[in-house]
């Protein structure tokens, strides 16, 4: 070490060490007290007068040890108490500017710590399991079809598994909603089918009970279940003899082997939504000829790069797709298991990170521009202080002794809000938002308050201490200080207008995008119509006669019910997620041409009535269509346009592969209807008839005219009355339904407009601030002007013409970042151009108008000057 | 005033001779002042309320370190050495005293032939 170093060191821990350096000087003390005493004892006196004329020549001691301390005391620490205590005083001095530096910065700092907890437990914290960063989703993909995350068939996960060496395990996942009988009210709850090993490659295990054996789906047992700890506690009330108990599972008794624990919160992605139970998978004759549904997870080896298990898993696919025709066209995709999970809202999120930061920018700016107006007020004492002795170093500590303090309280208050805040915030996250269990306040979140606090505030003072250094000197010169008629703080100006301006694009983009968004018809009429689900489940239903005739006896009754004016059955509601799909063909064309993905939908007769999708050609199903006759379908126009071109469909064939390939004769053509989002275009779609293929479960959609509470409760009802075992869930409106598709645009709209009308008030109050001290300080020059006769419109425009200027070069500058992080956002937009030059002169006009208004108060004041103050003044 | 010719260190000085009489081998503070008062024939007397915190001092500056040691009567009592820095402290403080006390002389003596 250095001396300058060393010495540095020993001041600071000196007044750390203070209780050793206490103890040294006592022993030294008093040896040399011990020494002087022998010394006059050997002079001849008595040991008690040699002690007191040693305690005399010593002097006083305690002055001895205030003088040694001093020595060894940092001065630093000294003048730091120096500079807080000054702090306090010129806060206390100036509470207004206390007040509104620390809830500006409050609000910075609060807004942008509710925005980074949620960043911080959806995106950036690790996934609960053991070396997430080696955890990866699996998925077939096919360019031709345009599809690069396609659920797995069974052979190609098991040839994938059997052939890769990339990987330290494997599992296949299928979701399963079951049944569960139960009084009063039967229940669907969704569980899984895992492979066994699942757990284990996760890293977790079961807390009470075993995992699955490994072959624990072949032993031909009993079926067994490992349940969650929210079903354990709900259902079993958390009860520790659970393990060898039975779960009726869809009328099946499983046995219970395992409870997970509480912290296992399972992947959710695809259709795969929090589960409640998990039962083993295993590949079996029958499933290996259903085609693609399961969904992969897999484990990379250590150390060993993704991509060369992504490379190891398309060469594999390659192989496949030469040993087997069926699987031409097929290759692989391998997406990390947190991208997976989290891919779709990390834009979003990151945009909305980016806008709260823009505000905290704006904030400090709002903050620095107080500050300097203070400094400005106390231009005159520090030119002094400067002049007598003070070092540009130690004012600028007092500068960031100052903003620290004021920055602390108001960093304090923020985190109290967003402590609060973030509660409010995750309620207001839309429902497809994963991994909101694991947003809360922790160690990272307080990381980033104190780091954002601490910058706000350092910026503050150094800004502050930038301005004392370049005016100090002159302030004095010209005793009083105004330095002729330069714009204070004008730079300050053009920042608010350029980050206000940014803030309220993103958020007029967004706002537009929600709008038009709303404003897409969906091809289906939603007013008054209640949707709900019934599956059955069980040995009454194994023939499809009977499943039939359960729903086509609930329509009946439910038509029957007061205050129903249409009802109606389907597979699938719309927007209700991921629903069957397959590729279809015209008859008479090649069937290895067929490149068409059609959504498949199997509904009863009253459907396109009930949801008033338009029937454009043809007449839709009627009592041909049952169980033995052959095959019709209708079709939506996208579909008759790929198919057929101009040409009428009605009539003619279509090739769809379903139940090994099916050629069912288009009776109908209807309109186009949003099965997934507003945001995607309608693809081809085939409504096939659920006379002809029952389903064991189905959507019961209901216009009505009453109420709709009483109207779900007569539901309900009427399915307990025809089989009390019978679950009736996912019950909602239709118009509920669209808010939930349009959660994610309605939450970052929200959330941006709000950011949007802060950073203008914002930039308003900083604007005012800066001319109006302007013109306080320019009095004299106005009072002269108006003394030589300048008229008051003359005085006006001249404080204006310099907000103006600030304010052009402003709306230029944030035009510029303003399209930069406009196109970033670009993929979340809809209806509205990263470049709209609608929205982009609007919004430029709006903050101009915000900074004349801004400005009108001071100058209007200006304009009030009377020619007496050019005398007054001083 | 009797005490006159027993005058104070010179302020600065003071420094100089703590040094100087740490070359001699590492000592105590009474031993320091033993050293002085003997080596300056009874006439530099430091008093303790000034050579401790000269002590710390040169001790922070990094000129001399310390540590506790027995004394000949084996008492405890912290030792002072010279560093390398306070030996070059040492020679660049004589150098200046000599040059100092050289050009007072010759003040002094001036028209004394």
């Amino acid at each position: 070490m250095s001396r300058p170093i060393r010495e540095a060191w020993r001041r600071l821990t000196g007044f750390a060490r203070r209780a050793p350096l206490e103890r040294r000087l006592d022993d030294e003390m008093r040896f040399h007290l011990e020494m002087l005493t022998e010394q006059r004892i050997r002079a001849g006196l008595s040991r008690g007068e040699a002690r007191r004329a040693a305690l005399v020549a010593f002097g006083g001691t305690e002055r001895f040890k205030d003088e040694a301390r001093d020595e060894y005391r940092s001065r630093l620490a000294d003048e730091l108490c120096q500079d807080v205590r000054y702090a306090v005083r010129v806060v206390r001095r100036h509470p207004g500017f206390a007040v509104a530096a620390a809830l500006t910065f409050a609000l910075g700092i609060g807004a942008s710590t509710a925005i980074f907890s949620v960043v911080s437990g959806v995106l950036l914290s690790p996934l609960p399991y053991a070396n997430p960063d080696r955890l990866v989703v699996l998925w077939e993909s096919n360019a031709d079809r345009a599809v690069d995350r396609n659920v797995v068939s069974v052979p190609s996960f098991e040839a994938w598994r059997a052939r890769a060496t990339s990987f330290d395990g494997m599992a296949g996942l299928v979701p399963l909603p079951a049944t569960i009988a139960g009084a009063p009210n039967p229940e669907r709850v969704m569980g899984a089918e895992v492979s066994p090993g699942y757990f284990t490659m996760l890293g977790v295990a079961p807390a009470l009970g075993r995992d699955f054996a490994s072959d624990e789906e072949r032993s031909g047992g009993a079926p067994v279940v490992i349940l969650s700890d929210g079903f354990w506690r709900s259902h079993f009330a958390g009860d520790p003899q659970v393990l060898g108990r039975t779960l009726p599972l869809d009328g099946r008794p499983h046995t219970i082997i395992g409870v997970m624990p509480p912290s296992f919160d399972p992947p959710q992605f695809g259709w795969l939504t929090d589960q409640a139970f998990w039962r083993p998978f295993g590949a079996t004759d029958s499933n290996r000829s259903w085609g693609r549904f399961l969904l992969v997870v897999g484990r990379v080896k250590r150390y060993l790069p993704i991509d060369v298990a992504r490379r190891e898993l398309v060469a594999i696919a390659a192989q496949r797709a030469a040993e087997d025709r069926s699987n031409e066209g097929w290759s692989a995709m391998l997406v990390g298991l947190s991208d997976q999970i989290t891919g779709s809202v990390r834009l979003p999120l990151l945009v909305l990170l980016g806008a709260v930061g823009l505000l905290l920018l704006m904030a400090i700016t709002n903050v620095a521009n107080l500050t300097l107006g203070l400094v400005r007020r106390r231009e005159h004492e520090l030119a002094v202080r400067r002049a007598i002795g003070a070092t540009s170093s130690r004012i600028l500590r007092q500068l960031l002794t100052q903003s620290t303090m004021v920055g602390a309280i108001g960093c304090a208050i923020g985190f109290l809000g967003a402590v609060g805040g973030v509660r409010g915030l995750v309620g207001l996250l839309p429902p497809e938002m994963p991994r909101t269990a694991s947003i809360h306040i922790d160690g990272p979140v307080l990381a980033f308050t104190v780091v954002a606090s601490l910058v706000a505030s350092l910026t503050v003072g150094v800004v502050a201490a930038a301005r004392v250094a370049r005016d100090g000197s002159a302030a004095l010169r010209e005793s009083g200080g105004r330095s002729a008629t330069r714009l204070r703080g004008g730079s300050l100006v053009t920042v608010e207008i350029a980050l206000g301006l940014v803030l309220t694009l993103l958020a007029g983009l967004t706002m537009r995008t929600f709008a038009a968004l709303r404003a897409v018809d969906l091809g289906f009429s939603s007013d008054r119509v209640v949707v709900a689900r019934v599956g059955v489940s069980g040995d009454r239903y194994r023939t499809p006669a009977a499943m039939q005739g359960f729903f086509e006896e609930l329509l009946a009754r439910v038509r029957t019910l007061p205050g129903v004016e249409a009802a109606s059955a389907t597979s699938g509601r719309p927007l209700g997620g991921i629903g069957p799909a397959t590729t279809v063909g015209a008859e008479h064309t090649a069937a290895s041409n067929d490149s068409v993905t059609a959504d498949v939908r199997y509904v009863d007769r009253a459907f396109f009535q009930t949801l008033r999708i338009p029937l454009i050609a043809g007449s839709t199903f009627d009592s041909r269509d049952g169980l033995t006759s052959p095959p019709r379908v209708v079709i939506n126009e996208t579909m008759a346009r790929k198919l057929w071109g101009s040409e009428s469909p009605i009539g003619r064939h279509a090739r769809v592969q379903l139940f090994n390939g099916i050629t069912p004769e288009v009776i109908a053509v209807v309109g186009d209807v949003h099965l997934a989002d507003a945001r995607t275009p309608p693809r081809a779609t085939a409504y096939l008839a659920d006379t002809k293929y029952p389903n064991d479960a189905r959507d019961i959609v209901v216009r009505r005219s009453g109420s709709p509470s009483t109207l779900i409760a007569s539901i309900r009802g009427v399915v307990t009355s025809l089989d009390a075992a019978v679950p009736v869930y996912q019950v909602t409106t239709l118009d509920g339904l669209i808010g939930r598709t349009l959660a994610r645009d309605r939450f970052t709209a929200v959330l941006l407009g709000a950011f949007a009308v802060v950073s203008l008030l914002l930039a308003a109050v900083g604007i005012y601030g800066v001319f109006a001290s302007d013109v306080a300080q320019r009095r004299k020059e106005i009072g002269i002007r108006v003394a030589l006769g300048a008229p008051a419109g003359g005085v006006v425009a001249l404080v204006m013409q310099r907000a103006l200027t600030r304010a052009v070069v402003g709306v230029a500058l944030g035009t510029a970042g303003a399209l930069i992080a406009a196109r970033a956002m670009a993929s979340l937009l809809f209806g509205v151009g990263s470049a709209d030059p609608v929205s982009f002169l609007g919004v430029a006009v709006l903050l101009l108008v915000v900074a004349v208004a801004a400005t009108l108060m001071p100058a209007l004041r200006a304009a009030r000057v009377s020619p007496l103050a050019a005398i007054r003044t001083d | 005033m009797a005490e006159k010719a027993k005058g104070d260190v010179l302020q600065g000085t003071l420094d100089m001779l703590v040094l100087k009489s740490l070359q001699l081998g590492p000592m105590h503070g009474w031993g320091i002042t033993e050293r002085l008062d003997v080596g300056s024939e009874r006439v530099l007397q430091v008093g303790q309320g000034s050579l401790y915190p000269a002590l710390y001092r040169l001790e922070r500056q990094g000129y001399i370190a310390s540590e506790w040691g027995v004394t000949e009567n084996n008492r405890q009592a912290r030792f002072y050495k010279l560093t390398s820095a306070g030996r070059k402290r040492l020679a660049e403080e004589r150098a200046t005293w000599a040059r100092v006390s050289r050009a007072v002389d010759l003040v002094l003596r001036m028209g004394e032939g």
